[in-house]
């Protein structure tokens, strides 16, 4: 399998590294080959919509044959969970409380850390949709800080969720036997097995569980690290991959984007490319155990649809472990995909 | 007759179901509504459901304390 043809994918790097560009194109890519593709924007500070020269919302909207797009907007995904979570326990709140419950749901919603909480469940349920709805999903993530701690939530948000779980189921039990003892031995109800509050709670963990799982598995998922071929991005880089093996979160891929072609005249270009290939040199050695690949520097803005594609094709071609990055010219290499 | 030995032999069961009982829900107050100590609780988003429950039980927790009325800083049950 290669690299980038994980179901999961999650462009990440420093800002602007260009992991719009090249998730977009990965994407694109991905979808003419045929496969229902999902593009999943979780920056808060969005440009998916602008490179695609389109409008994107928080609902799937079609692109092409194959393929979708959407841009999580965080205050919007609070507003949807809170409202869900009202219609969810609108029958079980006794009218005198309905009040007092409403307004504590607003100021949950105001709360700090609302809008990423909404944010990552709407995430493990995009997850969820892979191998049903989708075929792949390609998230194009925020820069590294936000996105690790998105892939890193659900290992700590469901323990606690067990303990409090463990916890309710305990005194369900507990509430029922002293119901049956109160009325001396008249058994008031029988068991009761339908408990929405429990299920809500359950349904959460056990999607935080498969997002943990699916997140950790390099058959499923995998990192996409956009780097310049820059000292400083280098050393983000190195960091970052620390860090994502400490959390057992794969990596697909490392990608050197706007590489000075061989082509490319003039002393400007030669000087950059002298740089770069020292940069590219180090990425060879110390990056040497993933996937490297490399994206070459356009005469213009990548943007639009057909812009988008040729990155798409270059992002997606067949360079393999253990092969020398700079030796991995993007003119020549064999073409992955459909180009226009 | 019968209703008082059935009285005597329920009455030290139900004391002690109810102790457990209470206890358990104060525990799982404390984990669910930890915020209010001061102690972060970071699933509080994603345990909302719980709390029309919380609700009811700090209103029953107070009043078992000798405060008829909530008292401040708690939720605004009364």
């Amino acid at each position: 399998m290669l690299a980038l043809d994980r179901p999961l994918l999650f462009f990440g790097g420093k800002g602007g590294v260009g992991k719009t560009t090249l998730a977009v194109g990965r994407a694109l890519q991905s979808a003419s080959g045929g496969h229902r593709t999902l593009l999943v924007s979780t920056d808060p500070a969005h440009s998916t919509a602008d490179a695609l020269g389109t409008v994107l919302g928080s609902a799937p909207t079609a692109i092409e044959p194959s393929l979708w797009a959407v841009e999580i907007d965080p205050g919007d995904e609070a507003d949807r969970y809170i409202a869900e979570v009202k219609e969810r326990i609108a029958d079980t709140v006794p009218p005198r409380l309905v009040a007092e419950v409403e307004r504590h749901f607003d100021i949950a919603r105001l709360s700090p850390g609302a809008e990423e909480a909404a944010l990552f469940d709407r995430f493990t349920k995009f997850m969820d949709q892979v191998g049903t709805t989708y075929d792949r999903i390609v998230f194009d993530t925020a820069p590294l800080g936000h996105t690790l701690r998105l892939l890193t939530l659900p290992e700590q948000l469901q323990a606690w969720m067990r303990g409090l779980i463990e916890r309710r189921r305990k005194v369900g039990v507990l509430q029922r036997m002293w119901e049956n003892v109160r009325s001396s031995g008249h058994p008031v109800k029988a068991e009761v097995s339908d408990d929405p509050v429990l299920a809500a709670l359950e349904e959460r963990r056990a999607r935080f569980i498969r997002a943990r799982n699916a997140i950790t598995d390099p058959e499923r998922a995998g990192f996409v690290f956009v780097v310049l071929p820059e000292w400083l991005a280098l050393a983000e880089t190195e960091r970052g991959v620390a860090t994502l093996d400490r959390h057992d979160i794969p990596i697909a891929a490392v990608i050197a984007n706007r590489v000075v072609s061989a082509g490319a005249e003039g002393q400007f270009a030669a000087e950059r490319r002298a740089e770069q290939s020292e940069v590219l040199q180090a990425i060879d050695q110390r990056l040497a155990r993933f996937v490297r690949l490399c994206v070459r520097q356009f005469d213009g803005d990548v943007r639009g649809v057909d812009a988008l594609r040729r990155v798409g094709a270059a992002s997606g071609t067949q360079a393999r472990r253990g092969e020398q990055m700079r030796s991995v010219d993007w003119e020549s290499l064999p073409i992955g995909g459909r180009v226009m | 007759m019968r209703a008082v030995y059935e009285e005597l032999y329920f009455a030290p069961y139900r004391s002690q179901i109810r102790r457990e009982y209470l206890r358990e829900r104060d525990l799982l107050f404390l984990s669910g509504c930890s915020d209010l100590l001061g102690v972060p609780n970071p699933v509080a988003f994603y345990s909302l459901e719980l709390y029309p429950e919380m609700l009811e039980h700090w209103h029953d927790w107070h009043r078992r304390m000798g405060m008829p009325r909530a008292p401040d800083g708690g939720f605004r049950c009364c």
